[in-house]
């Protein structure tokens, strides 16, 4: 194996190669950062251009414009709360609550620096353990699915900081988002109104720009000292060893989990930076501080998404079987290219697959080091009055969200959940929880109706599997925890009072 | 000053566009006003094309619908000397497709791409652009569908088939999609059969592979192309063939026609356009994708696809035959669900 790295280092270092990967981390910053233009997107439209390379360029191309797409969400989730890439939506949680403080520049370097090593390490995953990590991926079928799906759903408690009955409306609202459209195991249309654009269903990102980044627009755009924009300098530190060493627990776990949930076929980078953040928020020893600009707010979720698209190549170059969207194109253009995807391909094409994994290696060396230039650009929009890059940020929302499906109807929704944002907004909604519904609604769903369709019905197949019993016995004991610590903590409360009140002193 | 200047520049570039653009948006009201009226279509037979050509395919990229669409492009844009532009309409099973398809000038100028999931949408009411507001050109592909298991679980179909018949209902199949080829494949096979197989609908056909291949499910709808791989590492081997013969790769695995059964439906990739267009219109593309069809670039992607393995060809008349026999089958079949 070592042999077969040494020789793909060898490819990559020819001239054309490393070209080739340099343009592959720029085009994917550049379609990273804008909202709406995402990773699947790029490799679309860049498709036809490897038609006239040979197999490894293309593959370097394709799979490096991946990892840096998957990167470069954050750089507008932080600056301006519109996440650039479905992924980088739950970096909006606490990146730009420090954007609002003044710390942008701290934000951005939390972020690099957790994506950077979240890839890394996932890299190293694939690198190390592509063969043992595909056939463990392969004892996860729906019920385990599922029992992950609620596990991250009982993290709303924790999430809704405090308002723990809008916290249960958001998720519910978000679970009945999730179900608008076609039935996954039927093929019925739910709420569909007999119209083709409601029987396609709610996709996931009009909701999260219209929730995040339009609402946030609509917000300043309605207060008046936001006219005239403060001059903030933002200097972007990427290693600050202090921060370094408190979030490095979080970055291990995150990166670690990234991996994991990356490997498993049925969810995506996505869902990983979801239930990253809320692993993360779980065992935080200052849950309320997140939300609020926490550093571990970025970092874990950063790590996980870059580690988790490493992850979703792990299938695709052992099994044939992608791990996310982008890597279903991938497969794709491996066909299209006379390759065949599957099983052998580790040993037919040994050559390209090693090229492909060390050109991933260099391409997390190169986010490093191409990132600070790239955001000092950005962090110049950010003296840019905000009557001028409000609209703009309106135009990349709305441009972004007709090209995910040619559809109209999904640049209306946007707008309709960015009104909605706004006055959920001045209510105080944790708009955080709406979003856990819609990411792990239709998975919890149709993983459940899959796998008693598998069970012909029967109930046993939730905990007669131990993976799935594990997962599943963890989401209940954090869903009593959740009804307990509140009156634990009001006894506790009394309790002082009581004695308070004994020794003759005022509460 | 400095404001008017860049308004300027717009105005300027507005009536230059609409100059270029002009010319073709002309011509192409025209031909939609003669077609309507019925006349002149002979002179627009060897007009056509007047304009840039839309292939809209109601698949998302990547997939088969979407890679068929894309063979064609090359061979169509020489043929016609134009450009093509394809646009991927995945909503609704690719409903939305066909309504902008119908919706469209009938002139020729917009290509459905559609496969079998089209009249099974329409057979299932959930699709309002039916065969009276479309009408098909030409049939190319014709996929099979298998029977796949894992060849340490099950030997043969006869071990299949016995398995099944003591235990009905217990063996699950999975496939791509509710209300799909797949499953109408399935529901085709337990009518003919007398077998009950269960369907598990899955979002793509890697999850379902995969959860073949952790022995979560006990056998799979497959085509020939996304299964080879996995035959030669020797972890799926086909053991059913929803065919009329046997396939010359897999000369020992039987076919449906074989144990009496007539269930051959596959996935059907054809090309259908709006139902006003002129007869003349029509003809002359279904002669292209005729032309298309017998050429070695085509007969080359079909072989690398492994689409090759039976006739893929019907020309218009009987494609909608086709169609309207399966739909009136599908009807039956969703409504006894």
């Amino acid at each position: 194996m070592w042999e077969n790295l040494s020789n793909g280092l060898m490819t990559i270092i020819e001239p054309t190669h490393f070209i080739i990967l340099m343009a592959a981390v720029i085009i994917g910053f550049l379609g990273g950062a804008l909202p709406g233009l995402s990773g699947v997107m790029l490799v679309v439209i860049l498709l036809p251009v490897t038609y006239g390379m040979d197999a490894t360029s293309a593959f370097m191309l394709l799979t490096a414009i991946y990892g840096a797409t998957v990167f470069s969400g954050l750089i507008t989730a932080i600056l301006y709360r519109a996440p650039g890439t479905p992924e980088a939506v739950t970096t909006v949680f606490d990146g730009y609550p420090m954007t609002q403080k003044g710390e942008a520049g701290k934000a951005l370097g939390i972020g690099i620096s957790s994506s950077a090593i979240g890839g890394m390490i996932g890299t190293i995953f694939l690198i190390l353990l592509t063969p043992t990590l595909a056939n463990f991926a392969l004892r996860f079928s729906a019920p385990e699915y599922f029992a992950l799906a609620i596990l991250g759903l009982t993290v709303v408690a924790s999430l809704s900081r405090g308002k723990l009955t809008l916290g249960l409306i958001g998720v519910l609202f978000g679970l009945f988002i999730s179900s608008i459209g076609t039935d996954p195991l039927t093929g019925a249309h739910r709420f569909s109104f007999n119209s083709a654009n409601f029987s396609s269903g709610i996709e996931l990102v009009p909701v999260i720009i219209g929730l995040f980044a339009i609402s946030e627009i609509l917000n300043r755009s309605s207060k008046k000292e936001n006219m005239e924009q403060k001059v903030t300098k933002v200097k972007t530190k990427i290693f600050d060893s202090n921060l370094m060493k408190k979030i490095t627990g979080t970055l291990a776990r995150s990166s670690l989990l990234g991996s994991i949930i990356g490997i498993l076929p049925g969810i995506g980078a996505s869902t990983a930076s979801m239930l990253s953040y809320s692993e993360a928020v779980r065992w935080s020893k200052t849950p309320e501080k997140f939300g609020t600009g926490a550093p571990e707010g970025i970092a874990a979720p950063e790590s996980a998404n870059n580690a988790a698209a490493m992850g979703a190549l792990v299938p695709l170059f052992a099994l044939g079987i992608p791990g996310s969207g982008t890597t279903a194109v991938i497969l794709g253009a491996f066909i299209m290219h006379g390759l065949q995807p599957g099983p052998s391909l580790m040993t037919t094409e040994s050559d390209l697959v090693y090229a492909v994994f060390a050109g991933l290696l260099i391409v997390n060396l190169m986010i490093l080091i191409f990132s600070k230039p790239f955001i000092f650009l950005f962090s110049k929009l950010l003296n840019v009055p905000y009557s001028v890059i409000g609209p703009l940020i309106i135009i990349f929302c709305i441009i972004g969200t007709f090209a995910i499906r040619n559809s109209m109807f999904d640049v209306y929704v946007m707008l309709f959940f960015g009104l909605l944002g706004y006055l959920l907004e001045k209510v105080g909604f944790p708009l955080v929880t709406i979003i856990l519904g819609v990411v792990l609604g239709p998975i919890a769903e149709s993983e459940f109706r899959r796998a008693l369709e598998m069970s012909n019905g029967d109930f046993s197949i939730f905990y007669a599997r131990p993976i799935s019993a594990i997962l599943l016995t963890f989401a209940g004991i954090f869903i009593i925890f959740a009804f307990i610590k509140p009156i634990m903590q009001r006894h506790k409360k009394r309790g002082k009072l009581e004695y308070q009140e004994k020794i003759g002193g005022k509460p | 000053m400095y404001l008017k200047m860049p308004f300027f520049i717009i105005i300027a570039l507005t009536f230059t566009l609409s100059a270029c653009s002009g010319g073709s948006n002309s011509e192409n009201v025209d031909s939609g006003a003669e077609s309507s009226n019925g006349s002149g279509t002979d002179s627009q037979a060897t007009d056509y094309p007047s304009g840039n050509i839309n292939f809209l395919v109601g698949a998302g990229p990547g997939g088969g619908t979407d890679n068929f669409a894309r063979s064609l492009v090359e061979q169509f844009e020489e043929m016609y000397d134009t450009n093509v532009n394809v646009t991927n309409l995945e909503q609704a099973s690719g409903a939305v497709a066909n309504e902008r398809t119908a919706n469209e000038e009938p002139d020729g100028h917009t290509l459905n791409f559609a496969s079998s999931t089209y009249i099974i949408t329409v057979a299932a009411g959930q699709n309002n652009t039916g065969l009276d507001e479309l009408t098909p050109v030409a049939r190319m592909q014709s996929d099979i569908l298998s029977i796949t298991v894992d060849p340490e679980q099950f030997e043969d179909f006869d071990e299949f088939k016995e398995f099944a018949e003591n235990n009905p209902g217990e063996l699950t199949v999975g496939g791509t999609h509710a209300a799909s080829p797949d499953e109408m494949g399935l529901l085709e096979l337990n009518e003919a059969s007398g077998l009950d197989l269960d369907y598990v609908p899955y979002d793509g056909s890697g999850e379902a592979q995969a959860d073949l291949l952790g022995g979560n499910i006990d056998a799979l709808l497959e085509y020939p192309s996304a299964m080879l791989d996995y035959v030669e590492s020797g972890d799926m081997q086909p053991i059913l063939f929803l065919a009329e013969e046997r396939l010359d790769e897999f000369s020992d695995v039987p076919t449906t026609t074989e144990y009496g059964w007539d269930v051959t439906n596959g996935n059907e990739r054809g090309v259908l356009v709006d139902a006003d267009t002129p007869d003349e219109i029509i003809k002359e593309l279904e002669e292209a994708l005729h032309t298309i069809y017998e050429s070695d670039e085509y007969k080359e992607y079909e072989e690398s696809n492994h689409l090759h393995y039976r006739e893929g060809w019907m020309g218009a008349e009987e494609y909608r035959q086709k169609l309207e026999e399966n739909k009136e089958m599908y009807e039956e079949f969703l409504n006894n669900k």
